[in-house]
């Protein structure tokens, strides 16, 4: 079974989504973010870096996060993390975030990439679908799952860049959820988590 | 050196997030985690944001409660989910989020919302929610400020310790989102803020 390890920043929100019964039996490991420098991962196969993690508490762990990724095992980076400055290759755009597009009559322009990812068989694209806060530009060689427009991705999956897995995405699903707040972000995670515990580690050993 | 401290979001949270600084006077601002170091004594009120560390905050538990045995006032914002401070108790959700349920309703006058209109609070461009979804339950001897639902759950009150000190809780996002906004809603951070730096007496 995949174990997974979760980061904990400390606020309200990150304590609602990883210890309340919900969702608890899925975190194998949960790790305090200030404590992720003296934390032995060597028994994780996935590590869920949680919405809104303190990038100037990532970036130094850069070389940690990528001797991971070198033994061939998962980093799932989701939004609002600083994701370039802790991860290789990754090429972000911010824009002002579209809080009120459902309101506005606006189209949100996302669509589906990858329908038959497995992701994909777990969540339909409203499960995706909250304001953003930008895009990632996808590497070669790496799959987006949902785009937004022709601009970008906002949620690609990336097994070139290293020898791991990077599973990156722009959504902020802990917050919302841990605020009581937004039910597609609740729906999402309801199938983002086990989705996660089925992802095999390690991916490419002697890749 | 301003009268009120006001603590930044954890980085990569916040940054949609309006600068408090450049609508009231009279504030400093330090970096999420210099909280450890700062020295509070010059300062008349602490304000924390929502997107709070609150592992990291629960570990300076003597530093704040010295602050308030001086007299300070201390600001919070969000949902109390890790161990603080003795007065802080954890955060009780609704029991449902329509729209009967969001409703905001005042308790009691006081000065941090005095020509704020709760309609303002309820609804923000017509949508109900974003005030508060339950609370932070109060220490006996709180004065209840605005409470949301039929339950009138305390949503906002205000508590002077015995021991001296002042605690304002909002059990929501942070009170000073609404800077700049085209309501009544604007008054808040200003009143908050000359509150907040006013005499440790009730005002």
């Amino acid at each position: 079974m995949t174990r997974l390890a979760v980061l904990d920043a400390g606020t309200y929100y990150h304590h609602r989504t990883i210890y309340e019964d919900r969702y608890r039996d899925h975190f194998d490991r949960i790790i305090y973010t200030r404590e992720l420098a003296d934390a032995d991962l060597s028994d994780i196969d996935v590590l869920l870096v949680s919405c809104r993690t303190d990038p100037s508490i990532m970036k130094p762990r850069k070389d940690q996060i990528a001797a991971f990724l070198a033994s061939g095992k998962t980093v799932v980076a989701m939004g609002s993390t600083g994701h370039p400055e802790w991860l290789p290759g990754v090429y972000w755009t911010d824009t002002p975030t579209n809080f009120w597009w459902w309101l506005e009559g606006d189209e949100i322009g996302l669509k589906v990439a990858a329908p038959d990812h497995p992701l994909l068989r777990r969540l339909s694209l409203a499960d995706f679908t909250w304001h953003y806060h930008g895009y990632f530009k996808v590497p070669e060689g790496a799959v987006s799952l949902v785009d937004v427009g022709d601009f970008g991705s906002i949620f690609y999956e990336d097994t070139v860049s290293t020898p791991g897995r990077m599973l990156i995405t722009s959504l902020d699903p802990m917050y919302h959820h841990g605020s009581h707040f937004m039910p597609a972000t609740t729906r999402f995670l309801d199938g983002f988590l086990p989705f996660l515990k089925e992802v095999h580690a390690p991916l490419r050993q002697g890749a | 050196m301003a009268s009120c401290l006001f603590l930044k979001p954890i980085k990569g949270a916040g940054n949609d997030l309006p600068d408090v600084g450049d609508h009231v006077p009279d504030i400093d601002t330090i970096e999420h985690y210099a909280l450890e170091t700062v020295d509070l004594t010059p300062y008349r009120a602490l304000c924390l944001p929502a997107h709070l560390d609150q592992r990291f905050f629960g570990t300076l538990t003597a530093k704040i409660e010295r602050f308030l045995d001086g007299g300070g006032t201390l600001v919070f914002n969000g949902h109390v989910a890790w161990p603080m401070l003795p007065e802080f108790h954890t955060f009780q959700p609704l029991d449902r989020f329509n729209l009967d349920a969001l409703q905001i309703y005042r308790l009691k006058e006081h000065p941090v919302f005095e020509g704020v209109a709760t309609e303002e609070l309820t609804y923000r461009r017509g949508v109900a929610g974003f005030y508060a979804r339950g609370c932070n339950p109060p220490p006996e001897g709180a004065i209840l400020l605005h409470g949301v639902g039929p339950d009138r759950l305390p949503c906002d009150w205000v508590y002077e310790r015995p021991g001296g000190g002042r605690i304002f809780m909002h059990a929501g996002n942070d009170l000073w989102m609404y800077v700049g906004s085209q309501d009544t809603t604007a008054r808040i951070a200003p009143q908050l803020c000359a509150w907040a730096a006013g005499s440790g007496e009730f005002q």
